[in-house]
């Protein structure tokens, strides 16, 4: 057996270590989605009475910084997507101000706790994306550009779960 | 466990810090400050003997603890001689119910999170990995290094734990909600236990995508997946049971934080039915991971003693690759019968019998690896050194506790036995017993080769038989107290008419748990002793083909200054091809010799022109 | 070593120490004999003068491994597919077979908490939240040869009501709502306990449960009942009596 040069070796490495990190990313996730699953399945009615109606519209808007920021990446920009990725940060707090003051926050019924619990931890997550970014100095794209597709498809799936369904 | 402790470590090595040999591959240099060599090393065997020590110091700590259990049950309210004074001073030396409780959650979590799996899949995990697959190091250095600080961070916290206001956590190694939300233990200690676990996750986490990748991509030319030592392949698997099932875990943790913090109600229920959250909840995510998790702690000892019991018979794994199958058999399996923990919860009848009848096909992989190991030894030239008597050991003790898990799947006994003294039995006969045995055969074994000394046989075989006893005695004496009928975590079984005849067991149980503490001392002053005193070990003082024992005791920093290219099984013993080498067995890279008439001259490299 | 089980007050205990029994006497049939073979190997192939040389073979032919998967099938067989087959019946005849349809059943809310067991007994009328509801702690009395149908609720934490003598326990849940049930035969004073770690006091949770013949039953009932009245406070119901014992909600 030729040995690859070591440095695409390593590359390939990489790329191998952060499909198995993010494989149990997915679980956490998947732990997650399935006890809003049971909570939701047991609850009499859902949202619970009284739950007042959720900004969908505003929660979506946010997906367009997360967008934005992996196309910046495909395209080789990433400050740019450093840029979109702390202002999704930023329009998440927003978020969360807005659903504390209309009594859509922790300890205000189950809907509000879902959705806060999973988007703090995702955007967690968005965090950790951005420290390795500026970390490395985003070399190895295509890992960033990985990761960060993985981040925008668990914000889309946890959005569709919790605030369509 | 956020994205950045991944991103950032995976990247390798600066080329500037290696050397090429010559097939190309980097060597690195050992590094010469004192930090960098001992502290904050990217060596793996560095790292592993780091974990090793802190698991084995959080061993002691959790033993001692188990000592003072075993006190209270054999002399309730009686004061704890010597150390009772300093440790319990309030009450003058009497262990309080409050002490009981944090002793018996503060025993389970450090036994299960600080002390075995540190010292079985980051300490030995990371130390024989890379040398049985003729790997030069893990596939990603800096992760292992931030693997193990993760863990020294969890066990800050968790001592931390111990010393804040309205005392340390309380509520079982289990913390079943809603006893471990705030209406149960309000105070910051159950909070600071929940991020210690959560940190302790992320070590294994990481250490999981390391040795999963490491595996996968970096095992040496011929070391082809049925080639591997079967102790990898239980690395390998325990692996990927943490990297599926830790996050579980995690997300349990995740939630039961912000119930403590913030106030939300994820596992407690609201004032009326149907609103709020569900305790049952937390148990459900807590057993998805915890009963893989009985896997991720036995797989490596399965793996160990497979390969152990074969060096020691002289003669190959018996049914190497049926024991590979049952192993990955046990993996899928251990997925879907976490709910056998739940029975008493009133689950629904089809759950409850599809997750009996689930647990028990568990049974036909663990009896084809019990058969694999007997059917190993049988025509055998069985030799009897220190760490194959405690692979026997795992091998009586694992049959009792294997056999005794079936009462725990039956529904019906279910019933009687849950949450008694039967449980603590069963789990302590696999999670305690067989995985002390494992761990002590691998220390025994690889000592040699992680210190370059050989341990002291004679004290070895007096530890063997001063633990295999007295631990037999302790937990089928605690298999008897359940049966008849004593509950689990009691501070006081007297408390009970019915139990109150059961106190001179309870008294042998803890006269023979003293006895197995006391001998623990023999271990290790066999330990530190052999650090300082041992006969030199030579390359490979147990005449085995595995490749760590290919290269010098200890290995160098870079473990191969070539590469080996594997062209045997791991288990070539009492092979006829190797009569003429005079010996019995033939390493993992050797070539067999041909027949001396047609032996060819060896292959001289050749100077380039 | 003399192994005393509680004694068994129950109709349907003796299932689960058949159950033990036979687990008992399988499971130790299987290790008596794996055991023997271990120590066969270990006796007769030791390695010494004569013997330095293990028996080079793989088992990997088809042989080796028939001879392996067709002793785990038996194993399987004969331990676990006939005791699961056993416990499923007797689970479906017995254990989960709830009196829901039998009005002679004693029906009986359990509520649990930190750490006492209250009960409430619908009294003569089968019916809650009448007044002739029978109110005690810690105790539970019934009479023998009906149904005791109880179903439970926690007020904090996971409780789990254990009775050693008839065999049986199941957890008391917050915010859910389990069921059991039993019948004695046997009059006498059993202990209750509590088997699910629910904080400090968790050793203190005793309670009793007292059989009485019919006749006695009776009598005591008609005692209780009075006691009972005078210890209700319908200003402050809290868990016990807010729920529908029926339904479970």
């Amino acid at each position: 057996m030729i040995a690859a040069p070591a440095a695409g070796r390593r590359h390939v490495d990489a790329q191998v270590g952060l499909v198995i990190f993010l494989g149990a990313t997915a679980m956490l996730f998947a732990a997650m989605l399935l006890a809003y699953a049971i909570i939701r399945a047991q609850a009499p009615a859902w949202p619970p009475a009284g739950t007042p109606p959720f900004p969908r519209g505003a929660a979506a808007a946010n997906t367009l910084a997360l967008v934005a920021a992996s196309l910046a990446l495909r395209r080789g920009r990433p400050r740019a997507a450093f840029g979109f990725g702390a202002a999704f940060l930023a329009l998440q707090g927003v978020l969360w101000r807005h659903l504390v003051a209309v009594h859509l926050g922790p300890g205000a019924g189950a809907l509000g706790e879902v959705f806060f619990a999973l988007s703090t931890l995702h955007a967690l997550h968005v965090l950790g994306g951005l420290v390795a970014l500026a970390l490395t100095r985003a070399r190895r794209p295509r890992l960033h550009a990985l990761y960060w597709d993985f981040v925008l498809a668990i914000w889309v799936v946890l959005y569709v779960a919790v605030c369509l369904l | 466990m956020s994205g950045g402790e991944a991103t950032g470590p995976l990247e390798g090595e600066d080329s500037s810090e290696a050397a090429l040999d010559p097939t190309g591959d980097e060597i690195q240099r050992a590094p010469t400050g004192f930090l960098r060599r001992y502290v904050f090393s990217l060596d793996h065997k560095v790292i592993g003997r780091q974990f090793l020590f802190l698991g084995l110091a959080f061993l002691a700590v959790g033993g001692a603890m188990a000592m003072l259990i075993r006190w209270q049950l054999a002399r309730p309210g009686v004061p704890v001689p010597v150390v009772g004074k300093l440790l319990f001073g309030p009450s003058g030396g009497v262990i309080s119910p409050v002490a009981y409780t944090a002793l018996f959650t503060m025993h389970g979590t450090i036994m299960i999170f600080f002390a075995v799996t540190p010292i079985l899949i980051g300490g030995f995990g990371n130390f024989c990995l890379p040398l049985m697959i003729g790997a030069r190091d893990m596939a990603f250095p800096r992760l292992n290094l931030a693997s193990f600080w993760a863990m020294f961070a969890a066990t800050a916290v968790l001592t931390a734990s111990f010393f804040v206001p309205l005392g340390p956590p309380e509520a079982g190694w289990t913390a079943y909600a809603t006893l471990s939300t705030a209406i149960g233990a309000p105070g910051p200690g159950q909070t600071l236990w929940v991020v210690a676990i959560y940190l302790n996750g992320a070590s294994s986490v990481m250490g999981a995508v390391n040795y999963i990748t490491t595996v996968l991509r970096l095992r040496a030319p011929g070391m082809t997946w049925f080639r591997m030592p079967l102790t990898v392949w239980g690395f390998f698997l325990t692996s990927i049971l943490n990297a599926l099932f830790v996050p579980v875990l995690a997300a349990a943790m995740v939630l039961l934080f912000f119930d403590r913090v913030l106030g939300t109600q994820f596992f407690i229920a609201g004032t009326t039915p149907g609103a709020g959250g569900d305790p049952i909840l937390y148990q459900h995510l807590f057993w998805l991971f915890g009963h893989p998790e009985v896997y991720i702690l036995i797989l490596p000892a399965w793996g160990i003693v497979g390969d152990l019991l074969s060096f020691f018979a002289r003669k190959p794994v018996f049914g190497y690759r049926v024991t590979v199958g049952a192993l990955v058999g046990v993996v899928v399996l251990s997925t879907v019968v976490y709910g056998h923990h739940m029975f008493t919860t009133g689950m629904s009848p089809l759950l409850g019998e599809s997750f009996m009848l689930l647990t028990m096909i568990i049974s036909v992989p663990t009896s084809l690896i019990v058969l694999s190991w007997l059917g190993t030894l049988w025509r055998g030239a069985i030799r009897f050194p220190t760490p194959m008597l405690f692979c026997l050991g795992l091998v009586f003790t694992f049959g009792v506790g294997g056999l005794t898990g079936l009462y725990l799947a039956d529904i019906t006994a279910d019933m009687y036995l849950h949450d008694t003294y039967f449980v603590v039995g069963h789990f302590h006969l696999i999670m305690a017993a067989a995985l002390l045995m494992s761990l002590f055969a691998a220390t025994y074994f690889w000592f040699p080769k992680m210190f370059g000394r050989m341990m002291s046989e004679g004290l070895g075989k007096l530890h063997f038989w001063l633990t295999f006893l007295p631990l037999n005695v302790v937990f089928f004496g605690m298999l008897l107290i359940g049966v008849q009928g004593m509950q689990r975590r009691l501070y006081d079984p007297s408390v009970y008419d019915f139990l109150k005849p059961l106190l001179p067991l309870n008294q042998a149980i803890s006269r023979a748990a003293f006895l197995l503490g006391a001998a623990q001392l023999i271990f290790v002053l066999n330990f530190f002793w052999s650090l300082a005193r041992g006969a030199r070990a030579a390359a490979n003082p147990w005449e085995v083909g595995t490749l760590e024992w290919t290269v010098a005791s200890p290995p160098p920093h870079h473990n191969f200054d070539r590469i080996p290219i594997v062209v045997h099984g791991p288990h070539e013993l009492g092979h006829p091809d190797a009569r003429p080498l005079g010996r019995d067995w033939l390493a993992q890279t050797e070539v067999i010799p041909e027949a001396p008439a047609a032996a060819a001259p060896p292959a001289k490299p050749t100077e380039p022109a | 070593m003399h192994i005393v089980l509680p004694r068994d007050a129950s109709l349907d205990g003796h299932l689960v120490d058949g159950a033990i029994g036979y687990l008992t006497a399988t499971t130790g049939i299987a290790f008596l004999a794996a055991l023997a073979f271990l120590a066969a190997a270990l006796v007769l192939h030791r390695a010494r003068a004569g013997r330095t040389w293990g028996h080079h073979t793989h088992g990997n032919r088809a042989r080796d491994r028939a001879l392996m998967f067709a002793v785990a099938l038996v194993l399987f067989v004969a331990v676990d597919v006939t005791l699961a087959l056993r416990t499923t019946r007797e689970l479906e005849t017995r254990f989960w077979r709830y009196p829901d349809g039998d009005p002679s059943a004693l029906r009986v809310e359990v509520t649990a908490r930190q750490w006492a067991w209250t009960f409430r007994t619908a009294g003569p009328d089968g019916r809650f939240g009448t007044p002739d509801d029978v109110l005690t702690l810690n105790e539970l009395d019934v009479p023998i040869g009906r149904p005791v149908y109880l179903k439970l609720r926690s007020r904090d934490v996971v409780h789990s009501l254990y009775l050693p003598s008839f065999r049986t326990k199941i957890d008391a849940i917050p915010g859910a709502t389990t069921r059991a049930w039993v019948q004695a035969t046997t009059p006498g004073r059993y202990e209750i306990g509590c088997a699910q770690h629910c904080g400090v006091s968790h050793y203190k949770m005793r309670g009793l449960l007292v059989v009485r013949p019919e006749a006695d039953y009776a009598e005591w009932l008609a005692r209780a009942e009075t006691d009972s009245l005078l210890r209700q406070d319908p200003a402050a119901p809290g868990e016990i009596g807010a729920w529908n014992w029926e339904t479970g909600k």
